[in-house]
């Protein structure tokens, strides 16, 4: 069986920044295994701008951000593979990986998954109704006009507002499309207020919060969706129905971390993220298989990704020089206010980056964090969105002599 | 006039409060940066916008290539320059920034490739 000594899990945008740390950090045998048949991931289907403002200070589309990665890759000729999906990983890092090839499999020293997210669907949210044609997820709906120049219709509704939800209603709308309405379950957008305003409000797309799809119409093609007011406790409020004539639906309603290989590796998963369980340096409950990017987590922007898996490629180099010992455990505690923490646990002491989301936006918010009673950091922050990813980073002396760690909101 | 302004010049999506008259900002608050104030100057006077989309490719090695404008053009053109791109049709290779029209709307704008395309591979068997 063929050895490697890092093998990466998806060509996307993490597997190719991890890519490139590893191979700037001197590890040379490096193998990315990528399912499509380009490299890249799903930035090049995002064509609108405003990726790389933190990692390059410029405003990019996602294939030209994708291609500053790309070029490394193929600068360093950093190998990889297309088209090759992997079909197993064991908790002892063999990779099992299928291509027109046939059955290959390699042992490496350390897996990186970097595998990201896929969309929730209508199966998963369960809207009633018929199950007509013209109902697709966001990210499928922008694969077709993108990539595939396939329009997928013509007068739409989208369900939830999510940035791809956001995005896809502007770009439906520079296509010739008729976007009638967004729908928002809750009384606030999962978008990006940025997003809501230059890729509705400039287009007079009406964001209905508190809204949902509640029914479906139509035999062969959809024909009409029904949307209705929610009151406070999720319950639709009497009279508030009304039935709206479309073609097309599409679906912005939440990311889901792609991780059937991890659960077949043995990783222990966080059921809020659905991404892994983590300590400080990415590394997963298997030693040796790191994390990072949309597979560990869900982010809000792409160059959050990009230094998520540097940042966790000094882990993996570590491991590989056989310095990575566990020096402790320590379980970080969530406390009120917040929906997750990443890392789930400390193992070392070292400067480290916490990501969070908040539960629900506000104001004048402060983070803190606290051994017991005694608080170790205090961060303010004066507006706080469930859409944003909050980053926060916390140094070694700080983290030195704690003996548990609880983080909260307040 | 009082006026909220969410600045969209990056992720921060800053909320700013903006008083001005006409086309003067008398007072502006909530800006993290610099780029906010110039940003709400251009929201009250020419909202400006880059317009991202993608046109055919022929003999590509795929059917689309994505275009942007290299600069931000005035909103009110955005729909305009989206009906221009279902016509366009180019052959590949094309680099990224490589220009693949020129003074639309005979108004200087341009836009450019943001994706790189290679020739299409004829098949062999």
């Amino acid at each position: 069986m063929p050895e490697k000594e890092v093998i990466i899990i998806g060509g996307g945008a993490a597997g190719l920044a991890a890519a490139v740390a590893c191979q700037q950090k001197g590890i040379e045998d490096i193998l990315i295994i990528e399912r499509g048949n380009y490299l890249g991931g799903i930035l090049n289907q995002c064509i609108h701008d405003g990726f790389g403002l933190e990692k390059f200070r410029t405003s990019l589309t996602g294939p030209e951000y994708a291609q500053r990665y790309i070029d490394q890759v193929m600068d360093k000729k950093i190998p990889f593979l297309l088209n090759s999906m992997v079909l197993n990983l064991t908790p002892q890092k063999e990779v099992m990986v299928v291509s027109r090839n046939g059955l290959q499999r390699y042992q490496a020293k350390v897996v990186i998954l970097a595998m990201g997210c896929r969309e929730r669907t209508r199966g998963a949210i369960g809207i009633p109704g018929t199950r007509p044609s013209g109902i697709f997820t966001a990210g499928v709906a922008q694969e077709l006009i993108n990539l595939k120049d396939y329009m997928v219709g013509e007068k739409i509704v989208i369900l939830g507002s999510g940035d791809i939800g956001l995005i896809m209603a502007r770009r439906l709308t520079l296509e010739g499309a008729e976007v009638i309405t967004v729908a928002e379950k809750l009384p606030y957008s999962s978008g990006l207020p940025r997003n809501i305003n230059q890729c509705l409000y400039d287009f007079d797309i009406p964001l209905l919060l508190s809204h949902t799809v509640v029914d479906i119409e139509g035999n062969g093609r959809l024909s009409g969706v029904t949307i209705a007011q929610l009151g406070k406790r999720g319950g639709i409020i009497p009279g508030s129905k009304r039935k709206i004539i479309c073609d097309t639906l599409l679906l912005s309603v939440g990311l889901i971390p792609e991780n059937e290989l991890s659960r077949e590796a043995g990783i222990v998963l966080d059921p809020i993220t659905g991404g892994p369980q983590a300590d400080e340096r990415g590394q997963t409950s298997v030693s040796g298989i790191f994390a990072c990017g949309n597979v560990l987590q869900v982010h809000d922007i792409v160059d959050n990704v990009s230094l998520e898996a540097e940042y966790i490629v000094e882990g993996v180099v570590e491991y590989l020089k056989g310095k990575l010992t566990k020096e402790r455990e320590i379980k970080v505690e969530l406390g009120n206010g917040l929906r997750y923490v990443v890392p789930q646990k400390l193992v070392s002491i070292k400067d480290t980056i916490f990501s969070f989301r908040v539960n629900r936006p506000g104001r004048k918010k402060t983070l803190i964090f606290e051994e017991d009673q005694r608080i170790i950091k205090k961060k303010y922050f004066l507006r706080v969105n469930p859409a944003e990813m909050l980053r926060v980073k916390l140094s070694s002396s700080e983290l030195e002599e704690i003996k548990t760690l609880k983080v909260r909101l307040v | 006039m009082e006026r909220e302004f969410v600045c969209i010049i990056c992720p921060n999506s800053c909320q700013l409060k903006v008083e001005y008259e006409g086309k003067t900002i008398k007072k502006i608050a909530g800006a993290q940066c610099s780029k906010g104030e110039a940003f709400v100057k251009n929201e009250i006077t020419n909202p400006l916008r880059v317009f991202t989309g993608s046109v055919l490719i022929e003999n590509g090695n795929f059917s689309l290539v994505s275009v942007k404008t290299p600069s931000p053009i005035p909103k009110k053109y955005l729909k305009k320059i989206g009906e221009i791109t279902r016509r366009i049709k180019v052959n590949a290779p094309v680099k990224i920034g490589q220009i693949v029209a020129s003074n639309l709307l005979d108004n200087n704008i341009d836009l450019i490739a943001t994706r790189k395309i290679e020739k299409k591979k004829s098949l062999s068997f």
